[in-house]
Formats: structure tokens, C-alpha cells, sequence
């Protein structure tokens, strides 16, 4: 394993409500992500999984501790700061894809590095690349509405990771897909952590999807209940993970 | 609930959203009873019954204009209160009411809008009516006693108007409600059929819109005069459909082109914008198109103002120098003429004198209609003295000429010094005059004072024509001498005489300064039009492209750069429209300044300047809203 520390969550408290009436729903997260990490937060509704993610990718703020991205405290740094850190550092993956329907896909993908100022030779380069590893060469030139969910999912992992970024949020990216296409995606995402060196972390609440991670934390009332990590077999790991929410006994879907 | 409560309840919540639609009907509804009002009102009754039937005929067309745009604003603003309640209709129709009850829900809803924005209009039109009188008399530089009066009349015909317009359009919104199936209404909101379209049916189309529209132009100024009044319906129609050929056609193939060259694409904000621009542009080229054609139309319209208000400066200014002004070929004419004026009154001071005529293919003009004459600078120094007018030009060398001209508006052009070339010769224009020598004359044709010398080197060229002037010393009886001067009329081939006899007390031509001040409003109230419609497109699309800057945003965009594209976003909707309408702009106004005979290049630059700066205005406070609206 990688020593590189990407992320570095210390204490981290989100209240909700005004005084008198606040209701914790983190409560004093510690995390420590790795370059090359693949982790699953798994967690049923209301364990704050949304919170932590929403925090992470600095869209909320937190009410306590801090969170170190590359070096620097993004509990602390100003909003225009925080949409470089956004846009140079964090890739982004949502259940509903939010590929924009006024672009073709070449454009999407090409989208954040586009507005970055970097040169046009390399956009279409890298665009190409990615395009090229998750198959979807040949549908470049169509709109997000001529594609199947599992493309328009894809198209987003590329946008995500064409900046090259630190780490990868992706926020229940199979939530919307049919299985074949899940699996699809979930073997691409495998694939950009092993063959990209990338680092990811995952929100979901399927165990099946957590099972291509490498470590799977579990997040209940506000706190890592546990963390399980893969062995050899994806299956297996599968097993443990069903096991360990019967064993937690509540419904995590 | 009742179905009344919900409607208004629709309403209340809708009322903000919709304000803008609101404001721009009560605006048509306020503008056309100020116009009726001024019909009924008697006002102008003063002025003669001449005068008062020439400004019934002008406010008849100006409400004909102005009951078109009302059409168009009501068809638009209900068009967007359907769609954008086709979605929650959509909702209603899960929730099991019938198709019918639905529409209804729309008739009450878009009726209580309309109603409202026809009440805010009668209110402030009825406070800003005698305002708008007191305006327009100011404008016009008319003398007419301003007393306040209210009839009942134009207000009916407003409200008339108004409602059966709305209603027609309340009752297609509902057969459309009606008769469309419920997943169109769920889908309504986000349809995205809007994409790229078929190049080579753009090609096609920009292809034939820009042939169109040059051979608009080129009709429009291939010949002048009234006679080619065909000519100039053709070209309008033609410009027409050029204009809208080139936004249905040229623009989106020059943006899809633009969109698929990547290496021009992936550069600064380009990648946003021009792709929002390729997705709308199906839908909003039309709009484009007819802001286009109103500028169009206020230019002309402001022109039109101008060319009358020169016309009628130019008819006091030049007939007082004489009463009666002859043309004949005979030389021999002047005491015959004097005695048969003197039998009734006595003549102030009188005089003849030779001009020359020649065509104007022998002369380098872009008015090839003019009528070119020629005088000789001992002869009019002669005139110019028994008329009593001022006269101090040096005697002329051969190589020289001098311009004694109508009465131009506004000229900023140096008329010194410029080269004419006259049968291959080129004399050099020392200087132009308006100084009325020629009196009416003078205002209908062009003079060039030359030297004796050259004039008599061009009779050969030309021919000859005798010109007999005379002042009457009692204006007023001028009536009296015309039987007398109708018996010297001939129009035979070898020997033609004609006569022009000048009422200078005429009031007649009062109306002319009222359809000055109209045309003026009338450019007003196109440009705010024109303004407002591109301010309203956008102002929707504002909220519709909220879900794409949160997008944008989540993704990390700054705010910066979000803000950029939507800046050259917008900055292509007012510009588009005002390049297009800059360039054709010069043809009409060429065309215009062909029909009425005087330059109205300077109007031209200044309608032009004016529409810049209101669409400055209308784009920086667009951008604030736009922004506000898609919350960036």
C-alpha cells in the first residue's frame, strides 16, 4: 500500500438545527485515505454518508475538526479557493450522472479541463484517451439523451477523471443503473484504481458495489461502526460485507 | 378547493415569475389608449379639418402597428405561461382531472394575468395620457391649446381590442391543453429536441437566405423615385425572409461548425457557450429574426420622421422668396407674366433667368432620379441681388463649382472641396449654399452655379430651360392672380409653360410635424420592444438553465468563469440581431433617402447609436438577471 496520505479526516462533527435543537450527525470521524485507495462508505439512510460526502467535496462546512486535502485545511480555505480545489483536485461522479444535455459527450468530457485554460491539443488528447478505455469511442459525437444510463455513467467517470484529480468522489454512482451496466461501470472504476493509480472514494448503499472496493467502511448513527478490507476474492469479500449488515441489523437500501 | 381558488392562489405564486410578461402588456395596452385617446380627444381640432384628417390617418396606421405588437406580445406571453405550466397541468392530470377541468385551470389563470395587465395599463394610461399629449405637441412644435378632457371611447376600444386579442390566444393555449396527450405535458419542460440539426439543410438555408437578402438590399436600391414603390415592397418582403433564412440557416451552421472544430471549441469559456448557443438557437431564431425586422423598422421609422420634417422645413424655408415661379422654354415670357400678375396685384420684386438642364448620366451621383440644373454666376448674382438675398461668393473660376442646395437635416459631411465630374470633366465644389435663390425650386432639384465660361462650354450638352420668379407684396391675395396665370399653361412639344403658385400662410402642412413626433415614438417604442422581447427570452431561459450551472458548479467551475460564458452567451443574442440590422439598416435608409430625395446617412448613424446604447443597457441588466435567475 501506497504511504501518500490524500485525505486526512480528523474529529469531523457536523451538527444540523439551530442552538437548542441541534441534532448531530456526525460524530467525530477520523479517516485517513491513501493514494490508491478504493473505499466504500457504506451506511443505512440517515448514518450520514451524504453529510460526509457533501463535506468532503467541500460543498458543506463542517461544525468541528478538520480535513486535509494535499496538504491543506479545506474546513478553512475561502470559497474561491475551494472551486480551484473543486475543480483541480476532486473528480466528481453522481447518481444521476449530470452530464449536460446542451454538449455532445467529447464536449462534457472535455468540459473541466476545457475551462481550465488548458491547451486545446491536450484536451482532445486526453478526451480521446479516456473516450478509448471505457468504450466510448464511438459515441463521442452524440448527446447525453441519445445514450443508455450506463454510457452517460461512464461519460461522467471520464469527466471525472480527466483533471487528473487527487481523489475521486463518486456519490452512489450505480444508484440509477441496471446490474449489467453496474457492473460495467464498477469494473471501470476497478480498473482506473489499479491501472491509474487513482484514488476513490465511494458512497453506497450496495453491498454488491462495495465489493469492488478494497476497504469498505461502515457508517452508522454518525460514526465508522467498522472497517472491513478485501482479501484475495471479490466474492468472498461480498459475503463479509452481507454478514456484517445482517450482524448490524438494520436496511441499508 | 375551488377551482377559482387554486387559479388564484397559481397566480399569487406565478406573479413574480411573470412580471416582466406582465409589465410588456400593460406597456401596449398604455401606449395604444394614449393613441386612441388623441383620435377622440379634440385637441388638434384647431388645426383644420385638413390637418385633423391627415392625424387620423396616421394614428390609424400607428394603431394598426400597434395592434400587431400586441398580437405578438400576447401570443408570446401566453405561449410561455403554457409551457410553463404544461408540467405541474401534467401533475394535475395524474392526479386525475380531466383534460377540460385542466384547461379551464389554465383559461382562469392566464385570464386573472391578463386581466391584471390590462387593469396596471388602462391606470397608467389614463394618468400618463394628457403627459403624453403635452409630449407629443411639444415635439412636433405645434401651437395648439392643451385642455384636459376625457372621453370614454378610447378606453373601450383599448379594452376591446385587447380582450378579444387574449381571448383568442386563451382559447388555443386550452384546445391545446385539451387535445395533447399527458406525456407531452410531463415532458413538456424538458424537451430536448433542440439539438443540432441537419447541416445540409442549414446550408441550404443560409445558402438561400443570404441570396435572399442581398437581392433584397439590391431591390431596395437599384432604382429610386415613387414610381418604384413596387420595387421597394419587394425588398422589404425580401429582407424579410432573408433575415429569417439567415438566423434559421447561417447562424446555426456557423455555430455547429464553430462547436465541431474542438481546436477552436476548448479555449476559454467557449466549450459552455457556444454549445448553449447551438442548443437554443432552433428554438430562438425566430425571436432573433423579428427583433431584427423591428429594428429594422424603427430605423425607418425614425428616418421616415426625419425625410418629413426635412420635407416640410424645406417647403417654409423656400417659399417665401417668391409667390409665383415659372418654367417655360420661351425666353421671351417676363412681361407678359408681370402683366398678367399685376392685373390683380402688385409684384415686390420679380426676375428670370436661364438654367440648364443635364441628364445624369453625364454626371458622377449616387441619386441618378436627381434633376441636375446648371446656372451661370453673373445670373444668379443678378437674382440674388433684385430678391434682395445675401450673395458673396467670389466669381468662380473655370475648374470651379458651387452646390445651391435643399435644406439638409443634419450634414456632417465636408461639402468643401470634393471632386465632381461632370461629361468627364472634374470641377472642384468650393462650397454649398441653401440661401433659397431658386425659392420651391431649389427644394425640388439640384443646383450647380459654374462659372459663365463653363456654362456656356455645357449648353451644348443640356438644354435650356427659362425660369420666371415674382414676389407679390400681398401674400394673402395670391388666390386672385391664378385665373390669369392659368391661361399661360401650355404643354405642347415645342412650347411648354408651367406655373407653381405659394401659399406662404398655409397651415396645411401642420400634420407633417405631427407625424415627426410619431415616427419619433413610434422609433421609441420599437427599440423598447425590440429590447424587451430578447430581455424576456432570456429571462426565461434563465430558469431554465438553473439545473446546468448547479451542475456546473458541483463540478467545481468558478463562478468567475461561469459568469464569463453567460456574459458572451448573452452578448450574442443583442448582437446578432444588431449586426444584422446595423448592415441592413444602410440599404433601407439609402432606399428611404432615394424615395424622399435627401440624405439620411446621419440618421442612419444615430438610430443606430441609440439602439446601441439601449441594447447596452438592455445587456448589462440581462446579465444581472440572468444570473440572479440561474442563482450563480
Amino acid at each position: 500500500m501506497n504511504d501518500k496520505k490524500v485525505v486526512e479526516i480528523k474529529n469531523l462533527v457536523k451538527n444540523y438545527g439551530s442552538r437548542g435543537f441541534q441534532t448531530r450527525v456526525l460524530k467525530g470521524i477520523d479517516l485517513t485515505i491513501y493514494e490508491n485507495d478504493f473505499i466504500a462508505i457504506m451506511g443505512p439512510s440517515g448514518s450520514g454518508k451524504t453529510t460526509l460526502l457533501n463535506i468532503l467535496s467541500t460543498i458543506d462546512k463542517p461544525t468541528q475538526g478538520t480535513i486535509i486535502l494535499d496538504g491543506k485545511d479545506i474546513t478553512k480555505i475561502k470559497n474561491r479557493e475551494l472551486s480551484k480545489i473543486r475543480q483541480n483536485k476532486i473528480g466528481f461522479i453522481f447518481q444521476d450522472y449530470n452530464l449536460l444535455d446542451t454538449m455532445t459527450l467529447q464536449d462534457n468530457i472535455a468540459l473541466p479541463l476545457s475551462l481550465n485554460g488548458v491547451s486545446n491539443t491536450k484536451c482532445i488528447e486526453k478526451t480521446l484517451l479516456l473516450a478509448k478505455e471505457f468504450g466510448l469511442k464511438e459515441h463521442l459525437k452524440k448527446y447525453p439523451y441519445q445514450l443508455s444510463g450506463g454510457q452517460k455513467q461512464r461519460g461522467a467517470t471520464c469527466r471525472a477523471l480527466i483533471s487528473d484529480p487527487e481523489i475521486i468522489f463518486a456519490d452512489e454512482p450505480t444508484g440509477a443503473l441496471d446490474s449489467k451496466s453496474s457492473r460495467d461501470l464498477l469494473e471501470c472504476l476497478k480498473n482506473v484504481n489499479d491501472a491509474h493509480q487513482a484514488t476513490i472514494l465511494m458512497v453506497t448503499h450496495d453491498a454488491f458495489s462495495a465489493s469492488y472496493a478494497k476497504d469498505v467502511y461502515i457508517l452508522s448513527d454518525g460514526m465508522i461502526k467498522c472497517k472491513l478490507s478485501k482479501g484475495k476474492d471479490r466474492k468472498e469479500f461480498y459475503d463479509r460485507i452481507i454478514d456484517m449488515q445482517v450482524s448490524l441489523g438494520s436496511d441499508f437500501s | 378547493m375551488s377551482m377559482m381558488k387554486l387559479s388564484f392562489l397559481n397566480f399569487k405564486a406565478s406573479f413574480k415569475n411573470y412580471l416582466s410578461l406582465i409589465i410588456s402588456l400593460s406597456f401596449t395596452v398604455l401606449i395604444l389608449l394614449n393613441f386612441q385617446n388623441i383620435i377622440y380627444s379634440d385637441t388638434f381640432d384647431t388645426l383644420g379639418q385638413m390637418n385633423t384628417r391627415n392625424i387620423r390617418i396616421i394614428i390609424d396606421c400607428v394603431t394598426i402597428v400597434l395592434i400587431c405588437f400586441m398580437i405578438f406580445f400576447i401570443w408570446y406571453s401566453t405561449n410561455v405561461f403554457l409551457a410553463k405550466r404544461k408540467k405541474e397541468i401534467g401533475i394535475y392530470i395524474f392526479m386525475g382531472l380531466t383534460h377540460s377541468k385542466i384547461g379551464k385551470l389554465y383559461m382562469i389563470e392566464t385570464s386573472l394575468i391578463g386581466l391584471t395587465a390590462l387593469i396596471i395599463g388602462l391606470i397608467f394610461g389614463i394618468v400618463t395620457s394628457q403627459l403624453f399629449q403635452m409630449i407629443l405637441v411639444a415635439v412636433s412644435q405645434i401651437s395648439v391649446e392643451l385642455h384636459f378632457s376625457w372621453t370614454i371611447k378610447p378606453i373601450i376600444f383599448t379594452v376591446v381590442v385587447y380582450l378579444a386579442i387574449y381571448f383568442i390566444f386563451v382559447i388555443k393555449g386550452y384546445i391545446n391543453i385539451v387535445s395533447s396527450s399527458v406525456l407531452d405535458m410531463v415532458t413538456a419542460a424538458k424537451q430536448n429536441e433542440y439539438v443540432k440539426q441537419n447541416k445540409y439543410i442549414l446550408l441550404v438555408k443560409a445558402i438561400l437566405g443570404i441570396t435572399i437578402l442581398i437581392s433584397g438590399y439590391y431591390m431596395a436600391i437599384k432604382d429610386a423615385g415613387i414610381e418604384v414603390m413596387g420595387n421597394l415592397f419587394i425588398a422589404v418582403v425580401l429582407v424579410i425572409i432573408g433575415v429569417y433564412l439567415l438566423f434559421g440557416g447561417f447562424i446555426p451552421l456557423l455555430f455547429q461548425t464553430l462547436a465541431r472544430n474542438k481546436m477552436f471549441l476548448y479555449k476559454h469559456e467557449r466549450n459552455l457557450w457556444i454549445n448553449n448557443v447551438v442548443f437554443r438557437i432552433k428554438k430562438n431564431y425566430r425571436t432573433y429574426a423579428i427583433v431584427c425586422v423591428l429594428m429594422l423598422c424603427s430605423v425607418t421609422a425614425l428616418g421616415s420622421g426625419f425625410a418629413m420634417k426635412n420635407r416640410y422645413e424645406g417647403i417654409v424655408h423656400f417659399r417665401n422668396t417668391y409667390t409665383f415661379q415659372c418654367t417655360s422654354n420661351q425666353a421671351d415670357l417676363n412681361e407678359k407674366l408681370r402683366s398678367l400678375i399685376e392685373q390683380d396685384n402688385d409684384i415686390e420684386y420679380g426676375n428670370y433667368l436661364p438654367i440648364l438642364n443635364i441628364d445624369t448620366s453625364l454626371i458622377d451621383t449616387l441619386y441618378k432620379n436627381n434633376t441636375y440644373m446648371f446656372v451661370s454666376y453673373s445670373n444668379l448674382k443678378r437674382i440674388a441681388k433684385e430678391s434682395n438675398l445675401e450673395f458673396n461668393f467670389p466669381r468662380l473660376k473655370d475648374n470651379e463649382i458651387i452646390n445651391v442646395t435643399q435644406l439638409h437635416i443634419m450634414s456632417f459631411a465636408n461639402k468643401e472641396n470634393i471632386t465632381r465630374t461632370i461629361d468627364k470633366k472634374e470641377y472642384k465644389q468650393i462650397a454649398e449654399t441653401a440661401i433659397p435663390y431658386l425659392g420651391r425650386f431649389q427644394e425640388k432639384l439640384e443646383f450647380f452655379l459654374v462659372s459663365d465660361d463653363t456654362y456656356q462650354s455645357l449648353k451644348s450638352k443640356g438644354n435650356e430651360i427659362y425660369c420666371y420668379n415674382y414676389k407679390i407684396k400681398d401674400n394673402t391675395n395670391f388666390k386672385a392672380s391664378i385665373d390669369e396665370l392659368d391661361t399661360i399653361v401650355s404643354e405642347t412639344e415645342n412650347n411648354y409653360t408651367s406655373y407653381l403658385a405659394v401659399d406662404p400662410s398655409s397651415s396645411d402642412i401642420e400634420w407633417i410635424k405631427i407625424m415627426y413626433s410619431v415616427c419619433i415614438f413610434m422609433f421609441m417604442v420599437f427599440i423598447l420592444a425590440s429590447g424587451s422581447i430578447i430581455f424576456m427570452k432570456l429571462y426565461n431561459d434563465a430558469f431554465e438553465d438553473k439545473g446546468r450551472y448547479d451542475v456546473l458548479k458541483k463540478l467545481g467551475i468558478s463562478k468567475q468563469k461561469l459568469k464569463k460564458s453567460i456574459a458572451h452567451e448573452l452578448l450574442f443574442a443583442y448582437l446578432t440581431p444588431f449586426i444584422v440590422m446595423t448592415v441592413s439598416s444602410y440599404f433601407s435608409i439609402l432606399a428611404l433617402s432615394k424615395v424622399m430625395e435627401t440624405n439620411l446617412i446621419f440618421v442612419n448613424i444615430v438610430s443606430v447609436f441609440i439602439i446601441f446604447i439601449v441594447f447596452g443597457l438592455c445587456y448589462s441588466f440581462s446579465i444581472k438577471i440572468y444570473q440572479k435567475n440561474a442563482s450563480i
